[in-house]
């Protein structure tokens, strides 16, 4: 059995159903991030985690214990929140010193804990400091060692990152992980930012509408999204409506283009709509791009980004993006110019609705 | 601009002499004990009267018990409500807002009709227990300003997520509320302490429909039976209320200097 399982869980809140029969099974020092936007259930699965909602319906179990009727107190789990939620009158050793204080330990091993987890932050230097007197990244790095300094079996990050700027959350999240991996701790992260989930998880549960979309590493959400929500969420994927020319043959078309694809859609008929996404860095407008399909069309706008151009065109309807690595002496596709993007037809994936 | 300035100056004077000139006319006919010069002869009275330092006794003992009963009882109330039932808000701030409705007159003589020494409950019919009133009276009169004091301080932190974190780390009810909470909106409670302070150092009416030996029953005796020594505790009694005020003062900038965030 794994380490941490949600078996069929579902919560209701009045007549509005927030999480919809959700399965999912973690293994111990894994760490997965929920991923959906806002109102998707993501917290609530957290939240029922933890103890402070009920489910309506199902089970969790952490190392083969039903959780059902234990208190959060007597979980053993740790916690990161968004507001940080530190104690305003407590310093910071008296923080991380609370959950080890709660249990009974002895002032001499507590001391020990707390020298040792703001040790491993890198904060020994501020144990005197009061939260009113630190920056949010410090913030939350004390709360993440008031967290694991109980040594919990399971550490829950809900959206810990989302207060601080852009800077710090980056090298946070990094610190995150490596503290994650140095303790080994099952870790379960809810962020509705793509980049964070993507960047440190060991596998990502993409959510929508209260139920898990998908289920994979990054790479297989990023490459190989399930579902057109999936696609549309996570990064900037074009998708794009075809028609189906031939069933048999899984040839489509787009605009002019007739496009073979790799993967089968023999269970649509001729005439069909087809969802197909392409995601924005597969092509290259190049006559020597290895690619064995082609898509015409006329480009509308181009967006420069820095490290890379984004051109807009468009092709039977749909608006297809496409990005190019900058150069200074790049010659640039200009508005009404004709176009043509070479890619390899497994680029192509049949997205589900 | 400028005669919005003078306006400006114009209203503060009459206000500062509405409100001093009396007290200054008080303080100076408190003085004039003594024929033909000033001194302090009137507070050397008021202070050498052994039913003043009974009734002042008294009262702060009423004070001091009022203030630990109230806040036992409204902290953890205004806590729940925000924490469980925050729908009911407006129905505490309601009920809470009723003792400035209803007259005190009014309020002590539902307790007499209800509590008197031959209904179910006889509070009256014993000194301990008439005292146990006037406390759970000055509880009721004070209400209003306790739970707002409280109920503001806990609106500047995160009470839930607070709980939460104290909830996921182990810590127990008692805990919570006493490490976690209580700390956080003492800011709150001590402002609170310290209005309840000087409504029950001055308070008459209860007291004197109770029969207790409370200092505002004994204002009143002094008034209606002395010429300076009334002046003199009408000073005392401005005194202890701008004591009370300043420490709210400096309670509240402590707080704004240590500011509680979660």
């Amino acid at each position: 059995m794994s380490f941490l399982v949600l078996d069929g869980i579902k919560k209701s809140f009045g007549q509005t159903q927030v999480v919809k029969d959700f399965h999912m099974a973690i293994e111990k020092g894994e760490f997965v991030s929920f991923l959906g936007p806002s109102g998707c259930g993501k917290t609530t699965v957290l939240r029922m985690i933890a103890g402070f909602e009920n489910p309506s319906d199902g089970t969790i179990f952490i190392n083969g214990r039903n959780q059902s009727g234990l208190k959060t107190s007597q979980r053993n789990i740790g916690m990161v929140f968004q507001a940080y939620a530190l104690f305003p009158n407590m310093s910071v050793f008296d923080n991380v010193a609370f959950g080890l204080k709660v249990a009974g330990m002895s002032k001499a091993d507590i001391d020990a804990r707390v020298k040792e987890m703001l040790r491993l932050i890198g904060l020994e230097h501020l144990a005197d400091r009061y939260p009113y007197q630190m920056s949010g990244g410090q913030q939350q790095r004390v709360a993440l060692a008031r967290a694991l300094a109980p040594k919990p079996q399971v550490l829950l990050l809900d959206e810990p990152l989302s207060a601080l700027d852009a800077k710090i959350r980056v090298s946070l999240r990094e610190e995150i992980r490596q503290i994650q991996m140095k303790l080994g701790i099952t870790t379960v992260f809810v962020t509705h930012d793509q980049e964070e989930a993507l960047s440190i998880s060991d596998r990502i549960v993409v959510m929508n509408a209260g139920r898990a979309d998908q289920i994979g590493t990054p790479s297989e959400i990023y490459n190989r999204p399930a579902t057109r929500f999936v696609a549309s969420f996570v990064g900037t994927l074009n998708i794009i409506d075809a028609i189906v020319v031939d069933p048999a043959a899984n040839t489509i078309r787009i605009g002019d283009n007739i496009i073979t694809l790799r993967e089968p859609i023999g269970a649509l008929n001729q005439g069909d709509t087809v969802s197909i996404a392409l995601r924005p860095e597969a092509g290259s407008l190049s006559e020597s791009a290895t690619g064995d399909t082609a898509l015409t069309g006329t480009v509308v706008s181009t967006h420069f980004l820095g490290s890379v151009v984004r051109t807009r065109f468009t092709a039977g309807g749909n608006q297809i993006s496409f990005d190019m690595f900058n150069a200074p002496d790049k010659v640039l596709p200009q508005p009404g110019e004709t176009v043509t993007l070479r890619f390899a037809a497994s680029d192509l994936l049949v997205v589900k609705e | 601009m400028k005669m919005t300035k003078f306006f400006a100056w114009l209203a503060i004077a009459v206000g500062v002499i509405y409100f001093f000139v009396p007290l200054l006319g008080t303080f100076e006919f408190s003085l004039r004990m003594r024929r033909g010069e000033y001194s302090f002869d009137a507070y050397g009275s008021v202070f050498s009267d052994a039913a003043f330092r009974a009734t002042f006794g008294f009262s702060m003992l009423m004070a001091l018990l009022t203030i630990i009963f109230g806040m036992l009882l409204i902290v953890p109330t205004a806590y729940w409500v925000r924490l469980r039932v925050p729908q009911m808000r407006p129905v505490m701030e309601f009920i809470t807002l009723m003792p400035l409705v209803i007259p005190a007159i009014v309020i002590v003589f539902g307790y007499l009709r209800l509590y008197n020494s031959s209904s179910y409950i006889p509070f009256t019919g014993s000194t301990f227990g008439t005292n146990v009133l006037l406390v759970m009276s000055y509880i009721t009169l004070s209400l209003p300003y306790m739970y707002r004091s409280v109920d503001t301080a806990m609106r500047t932190i995160d009470v839930r997520t607070l709980t939460e974190a104290a909830e996921i780390l182990g810590a127990k009810w008692p805990t919570i509320l006493f490490r976690c909470i209580f700390p956080n909106v003492m800011s709150g409670v001590l402002s609170g302490a310290f209005i309840t302070f000087a409504i029950v150092m001055g308070e008459f009416t209860m007291a004197a429909l109770l029969n207790r030996p409370a200092f505002g029953p004994y204002l009143q005796l002094v008034g209606a039976n002395k010429a300076y020594e009334p002046s003199a505790l009408a000073v005392i009694a401005f005194a202890i209320t701008w004591l009370s005020m300043g420490l709210l003062q400096l309670v509240s900038r402590f707080s704004k200097m240590a500011p509680s965030r979660a």
